[in-house]
């Protein structure tokens, strides 16, 4: 019984690169280079057009080049051939559930309890085929199958393509595989050279009692891996959460108002999804599907977690009433990506409470969304002290979801006097009007960057006995703020 | 026998009685305004559940420091819908108000801002609406002073004096305030009684010291 499926993509940047080429492009001999610190860089991979003018995967840059002058060369970056391997084990989830990264160019497949489910190897072989050449069309691969894990990784990154149910055609391929595909150690395949092994299989024929003795413990643990004996706990790929829900309109819908009702139901599910997983989410995106164009996007955010189909739902409408849609509809989707556990929701909001009942936060924040859904994102604003000496610094308007924990300051009996009010822009006002009370009060600072102040700051009466806090400074009087 | 048809008329409560105490304020809450005088004008200070409107002859003539008290006992968010001038949070901590609870919104079209107090109403979450709002209509004073009610929430809403001219009838009070020599409190509108001529308020502890420079106590 054969319970493992290795897939190994020997140019998978590469080919790639190569899918998202114009056809007259993918004709031209291309290579990635493998830079090397010190060295000439080396051909990593390869396109099918020069591997036939003689270049070989490991051959030095230069003579690549030599062999054929036309060669296109690029660098092959680790990062993103790995993001492209996430990629192909994303879309193979759909077929299987047990899928382990092993980077840089192999997936490992755990058939055992799919076999059943597909009727054997064949048809979900099929299968994996089709999925991966959708992904990348012309994706070269080799596909091996073994009764574990090292075994049918052997076989497919020594492109035997092998795919069977029986072990004996494993063990005979694996037999006929050269020590040099055996992924042992260096020192140890040259150290088996010298005693006259030539293949895998002339190991295999020996004990591996004696073999332990000769070659120690790494050669023991290699056979027992081999064999199936170890088994390699394996990391397998979790796909990251996320709820994306297209549906089909079946009419020509004309306005936001009418995709209420299928939006509703897009929301229940959503609210479900959510549920099972114990999760809320603070953003959603809204696309309608037009006959002729874009799609119309609209994101939507939220100020605190939400999850509840109905308290979406009202949201989603106070939204919603502000915006029009350009063409008649066809299609709707919802994708939400950020998710947020609601256990670490609930620690902040306790966090922010402090006395009091996590209720009143939570339904603060509910109350913010509902304004903030109508007036725009961040329509309620909070005044925030910021440590700094000049007046208008000393301060800030911030939008309520990105106020930080509050900060107490030491000395609340040594604050300077300061008004309530603060003008925006400090305006110009004549100096004759207003009546000096008190003052002056000298605010040097901010000579260190590019809004520096020397200011001398006053309490003055205007005309109409207001009491207003101004200041004079080189350009000459200013009122900055009012008492009352 | 005059006096028994009056007792008749009082019995049906057809007769306004421009008392202090009248029955049917026994049940109310008042909160405290932090001035004595009006605490006793308005029959206990302001009443919980209502939407008062305070007619300004110029903004910043005192009518934040006539409402300090009520702020300063907030433990919920107080609102700020369209303030004159930016609420500075160095001055609001400097009057002990905890700057993270001042919440400004500012929205110019005016049904929005109805809509936007009513929510802030309903939800039970915030402890004082404060709303600088133009002439206001007499439906939309009337819808405020209905959801006030029910959730038992406290409206100030700021107007320029020379403009009010809407009926007062949906407020429960309606002060004129101006500053000379003094914050003048004039009772437009109350509930519970006839309107009264203006009287000083001292609100001057909330507010810098004054002094009388040469210059002024020459002229």
């Amino acid at each position: 019984m054969n319970a493992w499926l290795f897939l190994h993509f020997p140019h998978l940047l590469l080919d790639e690169q190569l899918a998202q080429q114009p056809a007259d492009q993918q004709q031209l001999p291309q290579v990635l280079l493998e830079q090397q610190a010190g060295r000439e860089p080396k051909v990593k991979q390869a396109n099918l057009q020069a591997l036939q003018q003689g270049v070989e995967v490991a051959m030095d840059w230069v003579m690549a080049q030599a062999l054929v002058p036309e060669l296109q060369t690029r660098n092959w970056v680790a990062s993103r051939e790995h993001q492209v391997l996430a990629a192909l084990a994303q879309a193979l989830y759909q077929d299987c559930a047990q899928i382990a990264l092993y980077p840089p160019r192999g997936l490992l497949l755990e058939v055992k309890s799919l076999q059943r489910l597909y009727g054997g190897l064949e048809p979900l072989r099929a299968r994996i085929e089709q999925r991966i050449q959708h992904q990348i069309p012309p994706l070269r691969y080799s596909l091996a199958s073994g009764y574990s894990p090292l075994a049918a990784k052997l076989l497919a990154e020594a492109e035997q393509t092998l795919v069977t149910t029986a072990t004996g055609p494993v063990e005979q391929a694996l037999q006929q595989l050269p020590l040099q595909h055996s992924q042992l150690p260096a020192e140890q395949i040259q150290r088996l050279l010298d005693v006259g092994m030539q293949s895998l299989g002339s190991v295999l024929s020996h004990s591996a009692g004696a073999l332990g003795q000769r070659f120690g413990k790494t050669m023991t643990q290699y056979l027992a891996q081999l064999r199936g004996e170890l088994q390699q706990p394996q990391h397998y790929y979790r796909p990251p959460a996320y709820f994306y829900q297209r549906i089909d309109l079946l009419t020509e819908v004309q306005s936001w108002q009418q995709l209420l009702f299928p939006l509703k139901r897009l929301l229940q599910q959503l609210e479900n999804f959510l549920q099972v997983r114990q999760l809320s989410t603070q953003q959603l995106l809204l696309k309608a599907y037009h006959r002729n164009h874009e799609p119309t996007q609209i994101e939507i955010g939220f100020a605190h977690p939400v999850w509840q189909q109905r308290e979406i739902f009202q949201l989603v409408q106070l939204q919603l009433e502000r915006q029009q849609l350009s063409h008649p509809a066809l299609e709707l989707s919802l994708w939400v990506r950020d998710l947020v556990s609601r256990e670490s929701q609930k620690t902040r909001l306790f966090a922010a409470a402090k006395g009091e009942h996590q209720e009143d936060t939570q339904a603060r924040a509910q109350l913010v969304n509902r304004l903030q859904a109508r007036l725009g994102a961040q329509a309620v604003k909070v005044p925030q002290l910021r440590a700094d000496l000049r007046p208008e610094k000393a301060h800030g308007l911030q939008p309520w979801q990105q106020i930080q924990q509050p900060t107490k300051p030491r000395y609340r009996s040594r604050l300077p006097r300061r008004p309530p009010w603060l003008l925006t822009e400090p305006e110009p006002i004549q100096r004759q009007q207003w009546q000096l009370q008190w003052g002056p009060e000298r605010l040097v600072s901010g000579w260190w960057d590019d809004a520096p102040c020397h200011r001398d700051y006053y309490i003055a009466l205007d005309p109409w006995q207001r009491q207003g806090w101004i200041f004079s400074d080189q350009q000459g009087w200013f009122l900055h703020g009012w008492f009352s | 026998m005059a006096a028994s048809h009056l007792h008749e008329l009082v019995a049906k409560g057809w007769v306004w009685q421009g008392q202090d105490l009248p029955a049917q304020k026994l049940q109310q809450q008042f909160i405290e305004s932090g001035w004595s005088e009006l605490d006793q004008h308005l029959g206990g200070g302001w009443l919980q559940g209502s939407v008062n409107e305070l007619q300004l002859h110029a903004p910043f003539s005192g009518e934040l420091a006539f409402l300090m008290p009520l702020l300063q006992q907030q433990t919920r968010p107080t609102v700020w819908l369209n303030p004159p001038c930016q609420p500075y949070a160095p001055g609001l901590r400097y009057q002990q108000l905890e700057p993270d609870l001042q919440w400004c919104l500012y929205e110019s079209d005016p049904l929005k801002a109805v809509w936007a107090i009513e929510q802030c109403l309903q939800a039970q979450q915030v402890g004082v609406v404060l709303a600088w709002l133009p002439e206001l209509s007499a439906a939309c004073v009337r819808r405020l002073q209905q959801t006030a009610e029910q959730q038992q929430q406290l409206v100030f809403i700021f107007t320029p004096s020379k403009t009010a001219t809407t009926e007062a009838r949906a407020y429960v009070n309606r002060l004129r305030l101006y500053w000379h020599d003094g914050l003048h409190v004039e009772i437009l509108k109350r509930r519970f009684g006839w309107p009264l001529a203006a009287f000083r308020c001292p609100v001057e502890d909330f507010l810098p010291e004054r002094r009388r420079s040469a210059q002024q106590s020459a002229t």
